[in-house]
C-alpha cells in the first residue's frame, strides 16, 4: 500500500482516536492516545491487509512539557511501515506494554523505564539494564537530568 | 543408590570476560551438568551513554560516536547517521559519495562477515578459518586506511557526502582485492563446508523458527537463514541501490549452518555490487554544500540500513538546532541477544557458544 492508501486504512478502521500529522516522510504519522495503544497495537498487528509484525525500534522522547514513546513498525510480508507516537503527562509517566502484542518490545521498554523512568505497566521484567546495579542518580536521559560529574562538552 | 546419585542445577556466570562473548556480556546459566537449562543476559559493560552524549554534540562531532557505536561496520554506522540528517534537510548528495558510500559499505559487510566466520570458526576450536579470513580482511582495512587513514573507527562519512575523495590507487588496490575474493570464498566452502566437524557442530544447532524471527524482531542474515526474505537493500531501498544487480542469499535451515551459508552468499553479493559501482563510478565532487553548523529542520525521522547484522537505524529529532534533540541507535544484535534466553534452553554450553559466534553478536552496538 502506498503512504494515502496506509493512512486512509487505518484511519478509517480506527477514527477518531488517532491523530494524524502530515509530514515528508515516506511512512504515515499518527498519534494515539495511550489508553488506545495496545488496541491499535493489536489491529496493525493482526489486520491481514497491514501485518506490522516488525517492531523496528522503540523509544522515548522528553520534549520538556511531555513524554511521548515512539513506535517504528515494518511488516516483514508487506514491507510497508509505521511512525506511531502516544503522549502522556510527564507527572503521570505510565503506558501499557506492548511486548503481548511483539515481544520484541521486552528490552525496549526495560530500557525506557530505566533511562527515562516511564514506569510500563504489565511488563514482566522492569529491573536494572544498561546503567551500574547501584545507580541512584535518576533517569539520565530526561532532559533535567543533572549528573553529578558531567564536565559540559566545549562549545566551538 | 540412586539418591547418591540426585544432579543439581548449578548456575555459573559465563562472562563478562570469556572470549566467546564477543565484547563484554555476561549469561546467567542454569545448568544441569552440561546442558543449558536457563540462560539470563546481563548487559550494560560497555555503556558508555552515547545517545546522551549525542544531544550535546554538533552533527559533525557525532560522527566519531557512530563510529564506536558498533565498529565492526563502522561505515554503515556513519552512514546511517548522515542518511538521517539528510532526511531531515534538503541536501542533494553528489552521485559519486554516493557510490563511494555503497563501496564503502559493501566492503565493510565483507570484512564484518569475514570476521564473523573466521571467529565462528575460533570459538569451536578451528583456529585455521580465522586466519584465512583474516589475511582477506587485512586487503579491507588496508583499503580503509588509504581512504581515511583508519583502520576500524572511520569517521568517513559526513552529512551531504563523504570526508574525502578516494587516491588514485584505491580503484587498482580495490579491483585486485575483487578479482580473488570469489576464490578466497571457496577457499572457505573447501575448508569448513564440507568439513565433518563444522557440520557437526553446525548443523541442526541454535535453530530460529521463522516466528521467533517476527516475535523477536530478528533481521540480516540470521533472518534470512530462518527463510524470511527480507533486505532493507531491496524491500526499502537507501542510496542508490536500486541501480545494482544483486539476490539476497535467502535459507530455509534456520540452523548456524545455514546462518554461515548466508553470510557466504552475502559476501559474493557484495562483491557483485562493488563491481558495479567502480565500473559506473561518476567523476564529480564527494561532498555537498553543508555549512559548518549544519541545521537540519525541525522534525522526526527513522532512517535504517542493511548492515551486515540486520537492520541499523537511527531514530533522529531534531528541534532545528545544530545538535540533535533525540537520539536512538538501533542495531541487529539487540534482538538478537535478547533471543538467546529463547534459544538456549537445551543446548551444551559449547553450542550455546556457537550460537552466541554465528548470530554474530557484538556488544558495543548492544550496550551504546
Amino acid at each position: 500500500m502506498t503512504k494515502d492508501e496506509l493512512t486512509g486504512y487505518i484511519m478509517q478502521h480506527f477514527s477518531g482516536r488517532l491523530e494524524r500529522i502530515e509530514n515528508d516522510q515516506p511512512e504515515p504519522y499518527f498519534i494515539v492516545h495511550c489508553d488506545d495503544l495496545t488496541a491499535l497495537a493489536r489491529f496493525i498487528h493482526d489486520d491481514p491487509k497491514l501485518v506490522m509484525n516488525f517492531l523496528m525500534n522503540l523509544s522515548a522522547v522528553d520534549t520538556k512539557e511531555r513524554f511521548e514513546m515512539v513506535y517504528n513498525v515494518c511488516s516483514y510480508p508487506l514491507k510497508h511501515r509505521l511512525y506511531v507516537k502516544t503522549v502522556f503527562d510527564r507527572d503521570h509517566p505510565e503506558v501499557d506494554t506492548v511486548m503481548g502484542v511483539w515481544p520484541a518490545a521486552n528490552w525496549y521498554e526495560r530500557e525506557v523505564w530505566e533511562l527515562f523512568g516511564i514506569a510500563v505497566r504489565n511488563h514482566p521484567d522492569l529491573t536494572r539494564f544498561l546503567l551500574p546495579d547501584d545507580w541512584n542518580e535518576g533517569h539520565p536521559l530526561r532532559k533535567d537530568w543533572v549528573g553529578k560529574d558531567v564536565v559540559p562538552f566545549p562549545e566551538r | 543408590m540412586t539418591e547418591d546419585l540426585r544432579t543439581e542445577e548449578m548456575i555459573i556466570n559465563m562472562g563478562p570476560h570469556h572470549p566467546s562473548t564477543h565484547g563484554v556480556c555476561r549469561l546467567v546459566l542454569t545448568l544441569d551438568g552440561e546442558v543449558v537449562k536457563k540462560c539470563v543476559p546481563v548487559i550494560g559493560y560497555l555503556h558508555r551513554a552515547i545517545e546522551k552524549m549525542c544531544e550535546n554534540r554538533t552533527y559533525a562531532q557525532c560522527i566519531p560516536l557512530m563510529d564506536r557505536f558498533e565498529y565492526v561496520t563502522a561505515m554503515s554506522t556513519n552512514w546511517v547517521f548522515a542518511l538521517a540528517a539528510e532526511k531531515l534537510s534538503d541536501i542533494e548528495v553528489p552521485e559519486r559519495a554516493e557510490h563511494l558510500r555503497v563501496i564503502m559499505g559493501e566492503l565493510n559487510r565483507i570484512a564484518s562477515h569475514l570476521l564473523c566466520i573466521g571467529v565462528t570458526g575460533l570459538d569451536l576450536g578451528a583456529l585455521t578459518p580465522f586466519l584465512y579470513t583474516f589475511r582477506e580482511r587485512e586487503m579491507i582495512l588496508d583499503l580503509f586506511e588509504m581512504t581515511c587513514g583508519q583502520r576500524l573507527t572511520y569517521n568517513y562519512m559526513r552529512v551531504g557526502g563523504v570526508s574525502q575523495d578516494i587516491p588514485p590507487e584505491f580503484i587498482p588496490k580495490c579491483r585486485e582485492f575483487l578479482s580473488i575474493i570469489d576464490g578466497k570464498i571457496d577457499d572457505y566452502e573447501r575448508i569448513l563446508t564440507e568439513n565433518p566437524i563444522w557440520i557437526a557442530r553446525n548443523k541442526g544447532v541454535g535453530i530460529i523458527p521463522e516466528q521467533m524471527v517476527y516475535d523477536y524482531a530478528i533481521s540480516g542474515p540470521a533472518a534470512r537463514a530462518s527463510g524470511v526474505n527480507f533486505d532493507i537493500r531491496k524491500d526499502d531501498t537507501y542510496s542508490i541501490y536500486d541501480r545494482f544487480e544483486f539476490d539476497i542469499p535467502v535459507f530455509y535451515g534456520c540452523d548456524n549452518y545455514d546462518r554461515y551459508r548466508t553470510r557466504l552468499g552475502e559476501m559474493r553479493q557484495a562483491a557483485r555490487i562493488i563491481r558495479q559501482a567502480l565500473d559506473q563510478l561518476p567523476e564529480g565532487p564527494v561532498r555537498a554544500k553543508v555549512p559548518m553548523n549544519f541545521k537540519p529542520h525541525p522534525g522526526e525521522v527513522y532512517a535504517r540500513i542493511e548492515n551486515s547484522r540486520g537492520e541499523m537505524g537511527i531514530h533522529l529529532i531534531s528541534d532545528g538546532d545544530k545538535k540533535p534533540y533525540r537520539l536512538r541507535a538501533r542495531g541487529g544484535s539487540y534482538n538478537h541477544l535478547m533471543a538467546v534466553p529463547q534459544i538456549a534452553p537445551g543446548l551444551k554450553i559449547a553450542d550455546l557458544v556457537a550460537v552466541f559466534a554465528s548470530l554474530d553478536i557484538i556488544m558495543p552496538e548492544i550496550d551504546r
